[in-house]
């Protein structure tokens, strides 16, 4: 009994080896091919993987949409419930991010196509840089640089600052553009995480305005 | 009896050793899958700081050290010298009072992208390995220099909030 037990650590032993030897080769070799093909990496993009979808899973569909009341670019303070009874696309941007400058115009011209109807959109500016309220000098530099995007893309619909801070209710913001589209009763009926195309925003803001 | 009891206590012994077998490949491989799986995705960070950890350089004086960098797959950073100024560059910069400071910093030229969705416009950016000279002073002695590395990430349809990362570097002023 008792050598059936040294011969079963022993073999766990080598076991162990075996498994952390493997382990560090399979590192190793990752490591040699990346620094192998590093010299000859073109800048070529790979699709996304597949966790990284556009029309994401969001926990607030079908519930009610986080209330918050940020302020615009004129200081106003403005709240998701003053917009009760409209179909609102909250959508969260940044000056620095290149997908959301290109989304922009479509945002534009749907808010042109269906305001008519009942329809905003709130664009939150989201720097991802928390600054603290007593960080005068970044606020400034921050609304600056809101302010020159908002000029050069034209946008006609109200833009709020410090999305950072009402992050955690709507599931982290962990990559921009995010979009949540939201009824006339201020439930979430979608969510896209990324850019899409025009006609699928096109198509969440006609499911918002329908219930 | 007690030869036959012995018999089963070894039969016994062996199912369990080929059981912790059959286990430790599972979790091994397990392992592996599920790092290549994280590779692959968003939630990796997106730049991570390879060598060297430790350098020895004459005190005093300015010297070129080589920092190596790799961007996760599928992903892209700013260049030093984006191609539009809304861009962030990425950016390698030393605290004060660590001991060494950074004199200057040299940047690789970007790679020319478009993205799929914008062919029209052109992005200078990192992907893959990509190298940073520092020219750095150090005092006499050891240092541990936490020297930072500011970058924003992409793919290519959606942005990662930009971050700076520490860059730990064992500085030994002789």
């Amino acid at each position: 009994m008792r050598r059936n037990t040294l011969v079963l650590i022993a073999v766990l032993f080598i076991l162990a080896i075996f498994a952390w030897a493997g382990w560090a080769n399979w590192e190793y070799r990752q490591q040699a091919a990346a620094k192998l093909l590093a010299p000859t990496a073109k800048g070529e993009l790979v699709p996304s993987g597949a966790g990284d979808t556009m029309a994401f899973n969001s926990p607030l569909i079908g519930k009610a949409a986080p209330p918050f009341a940020l302020e615009d670019m004129n200081g106003k303070k403005v709240s998701l419930e003053s917009y009760r009874g409209k179909a609102v696309l909250i959508n969260f941007w940044a000056t620095w991010c290149g997908p959301c400058k290109i989304e922009t115009p479509w945002l534009v011209e749907l808010r042109g196509k269906y305001e008519a109807q009942g329809f905003e959109v709130l664009g939150v500016d989201t720097e991802g840089d928390d600054l603290k309220k007593s960080d005068l000098a970044g606020w400034a530099k921050d609304k600056g640089e809101i302010a020159k995007f908002v000029e050069q893309e034209k946008m006609p619909y109200p833009v709020l600052v410090d999305g950072d801070s009402i992050s955690e209710p709507y599931g982290g913001l962990d990559s921009l553009p995010t979009s949540f589209f939201v009824d006339r009763n201020g439930v979430v009926v979608a969510a896209m995480m990324g850019l899409t195309s025009e006609s699928e925003i096109e198509n969440n803001i006609r499911k918002a305005l329908a219930n | 009896m007690e030869d036959l009891v012995s018999v089963l206590d070894v039969k016994k012994n062996l199912y369990a050793t080929a059981m912790v077998l059959v286990l430790g490949a599972v979790v091994a491989h397990g392992q592996i899958f599920s790092s290549a799986q994280s590779r692959s995705t968003l939630k990796t960070d997106p730049v991570a700081f390879l060598y060297p950890e430790n350098v020895t350089v004459p005190a005093g004086k300015p010297s070129a050290v080589e920092l190596h960098f790799r961007v996760a797959q599928g992903l892209h950073i700013n260049s030093h010298t984006p191609s539009d100024d809304y861009l962030i560059p990425t950016t390698f910069s030393i605290p004060d009072g660590a001991g060494a400071r950074l004199e200057a910093a040299s940047y690789p030229a970007g790679s020319t992208i478009s993205l799929p969705i914008d062919p029209k416009t052109k992005l200078s950016v990192y992907t893959g390995e990509f190298a940073i000279t520092a020219r750095i002073v150090a005092a006499a002695g050891n240092h541990a220099v936490q020297a930072k590395l500011r970058y924003q990430a992409c793919d290519q349809n959606e942005c990662l909030p930009p971050k700076t990362i520490t860059v730990p570097i064992q500085v030994t002023g002789k």
